[in-house]
């Protein structure tokens, strides 16, 4: 019986499951790795349900907004859909998609026909290609002016988008139908204006109406943009350079002559101005002197009245001596011809035109 | 235990994530999804999540309801006065009816879609270009300027033909991209433009000399109007001195003989005042007084 007991009790502790009494080393390092890499497994999922939930964090910028699509549907309601700048979270792919949208920076578009064939780089260096007899279709862009002229326009513009969702939802690529709309707005503006007004007599109108054409199109397409402004550049074909260079030339020199002939004008004008200035001056004062003169005179009248009433005769002597006097003084010749014996007239001779001879010293008798 | 629970969560999420794939389908905001059951569509689902069955019963095809952009050839045709003229054109399209797209497109092949389109619009471009004249395109009077109307014939020709053909398309809105003449019209338009140019230079020298001429002669009568304006004032102040003077005429009527006498004394005065030559015999005064000295006149 003992025997049995001990037997059962052997095979008792045979059966005994390993972990409670491991039986060998291999067993026991099995399970200690099953043990172990399950741990790591656990870590991982743990860590991968971690890095899942943490991917949804996002950060939107200040020129940006940003919607969140759940399952494809926008979350939220009117202008909440859009988020504004900060740190956001969401349920990553493919619960959730984060849409950024670009708004407050200005966005720019250059428009694509127009131009002759050149590339960024060649126009950078300088180093653009030498233009042939024609322009080929598809490789040389070019307007048709409203006087049938041909004529290279290129516009850049710049503009904001107002209505995000408008401009993402709306349209498969709205940058590139604004640039439609700036295309069709230069050809429309072009189709208009000569190439006269369009390279130098109204720049300004014609960039304006580019700038006018371009928003009504934004605003037929519902575009959700506004546009801020349009640079607009152009040139006449590089084959007739010389020749607009020519009347460019030509209208400098008639500027030139009209310049001159205002210059002239003025002087002419001043000058008669002074004149005329000087003419009424010299009335003015001719009319002063006169009338002071008579003045003075009837003054003068005034006090000899007197004496000439005592004895006109013996006054009218006396005046005409004292005068006589004066006037033989600055008088520059004199001849003195004492009358003849017989008493008829002496016959006297005078050379005309001859240059009286200046008085030596004193007068002469 | 603990494990089992682990494995029956883990499991289950597979599941769960396996049939979703299977039985769900999202519609992204923009697109529209049309659902066919063994080929035939059943319907249409606009974003969100949505069921299904899987493939092969149920097949879900997506569709952009964006406008999208789509631009022809420049392509050369001819107008109503027989210019050759090349043009191209941008439209902004969009599918207004998808399962009539998908229905029409072969798997709603956007490409096919666009085929479809050129076709059309070389057409409605080819038509309009011919009942239009080139000033109807390029012309200085807005008024007979007919370019958006040009446009608006070209959309309305293609948008019938659309709705004719039930291709679920809508057109929202059409313009001209590009206008060009072929590669030897061009030199020939520098040719005449050479000649403008020619005829402008020589306008700007007649013109500017013509203009300087003018500027000069204005000048010139400007200036002599000035002058005699100034001279009849000058006559005008010298008769105001004058008819002032004539108030002094009374003090002389005082003694005519003596005014006269004065007058006289300084005309003379005046006349003598310098270079002059005089002469004179004994009964001039002062040299009357000769007439006392004695002289070599024999006396009688």
């Amino acid at each position: 019986m003992s025997d049995q007991h001990e037997h059962l009790h052997h095979t008792h502790e045979r059966f005994t499951p390993a972990p409670v009494t491991p039986d060998d080393a291999g067993s026991e390092a099995l399970a200690e790795a099953f043990h172990s890499s399950f741990t790591i497994v656990k870590f991982a999922m743990l860590l991968l349900v971690v890095t899942f939930l943490c991917s949804g964090f996002f950060t939107v910028g200040p020129s940006e907004k940003a919607i969140i699509l759940r399952f494809g549907e926008p979350v939220g309601e009117g202008q909440k859909v859009l988020l504004s700048s900060g740190r956001h979270w969401s349920f990553p792919y493919p619960v959730d998609e984060v849409v950024k949208i670009p708004i407050t920076e200005i966005q720019q578009i250059k428009s694509t026909i127009g131009w002759y064939a050149v590339t960024p780089e060649q126009e950078l260096s300088g180093n653009i290609p030498q233009p042939g007899a024609s322009l080929t279709p598809g490789v040389d862009g070019y307007m048709i002016s409203a006087d049938r002229n041909i004529i290279h326009v290129r516009a850049t513009l710049y503009y904001q988008v107002d209505h995000p969702i408008h401009y993402v939802f709306g349209f498969a690529s709205a940058p590139h139908t604004v640039q439609n709309a700036l295309n069709n707005a230069l050809l429309f503006t072009a189709a208009h204006f000569k190439v006269d007004d369009i390279l130098y007599n109204n720049r300004a109108g014609f960039q304006d109406a580019v700038l006018q054409r371009v928003t009504e199109l934004a605003d037929q397409e519902q575009l959700g943009i506004s546009i801020q402004h349009c640079d607009v550049e152009s040139t006449p074909p590089r084959q007739l350079k010389y020749n607009f260079d020519q009347v460019t030339t030509a209208r400098e020199n008639r500027n030139k002559v009209l310049y001159e002939a205002h210059t002239q004008e003025n002087q002419v004008t001043n000058n008669a101005a002074a004149q005329a200035f000087t003419i009424a001056n010299l009335a003015i004062s001719a009319r002063s002197r006169y009338i002071q003169s008579l003045e003075a005179d009837a003054k003068a009248f005034s006090a000899l009245l007197p004496n000439y009433k005592i004895n006109p005769d013996l006054f009218e002597q006396q005046q005409l001596v004292q005068v006589m006097g004066n006037v033989l003084t600055n008088v520059q010749d004199k001849f003195f011809l004492p009358e003849r014996l017989d008493g008829k007239p002496r016959e006297l001779r005078l050379l005309l035109n001859r240059e009286p001879p200046q008085p030596k010293t004193g007068a002469q008798m | 235990m603990k494990r089992n629970l682990l494995i029956i969560v883990t499991g289950a999420v597979l599941v769960i994530i396996f049939a979703l794939l299977l039985f769900t389908f999202q519609v992204r905001q923009s697109e529209i999804a049309v659902v066919t059951t063994f080929g035939n569509p059943v319907g249409t689902a606009k974003p969100g999540l949505h069921l299904k069955w899987p493939w092969p019963i149920q097949q879900v095809y997506k569709f952009d309801e964006r406008i999208q952009n789509f631009q022809d050839r420049f392509s050369e045709n001819i107008t109503a006065d027989n210019i050759n003229l090349l043009s191209s054109v941008y439209i902004g399209w969009r599918i207004s009816n998808a399962e009539q797209f998908l229905r029409v497109f072969k798997d709603g092949s956007v490409t096919a879609a666009q085929s479809q389109l050129e076709s059309m619009l070389r057409s409605a471009k080819s038509i309009a270009v011919g009942r239009h004249q080139l000033s109807d395109f390029v012309n200085a009077d807005p008024k007979q300027l007919q370019f958006n109307q040009i446009e608006n014939e070209i959309k309305q020709t293609v948008q019938g033909q659309l709705q004719t053909n039930n291709c679920g398309i809508e057109i929202e809105f059409l313009g001209i991209k590009q206008l060009g003449l072929p590669e030897s019209v061009t030199s020939a338009v520098f040719d005449r433009m050479k000649s403008e140019r020619q005829v402008l230079i020589s306008h700007a020298q007649y013109e500017g000399e013509a203009e300087a001429q003018k500027i000069k002669a204005n000048a010139d009568r400007e200036a002599a109007e000035t002058i005699a304006n100034a001279e009849a004032e000058a006559k005008r102040i010298r008769g105001e001195g004058e008819a002032e003077a004539a108030k002094t005429l009374p003090v002389f009527q005082e003694n005519p003989e003596l005014a006269n006498f004065l007058l006289r004394i300084s005309a003379l005065q005046q006349s003598l005042n310098q270079r002059s030559t005089l002469i004179f015999d004994q009964r001039t005064p002062p040299f009357d007084l000769f007439r006392s000295i004695p002289t070599n006149t024999p006396s009688h």
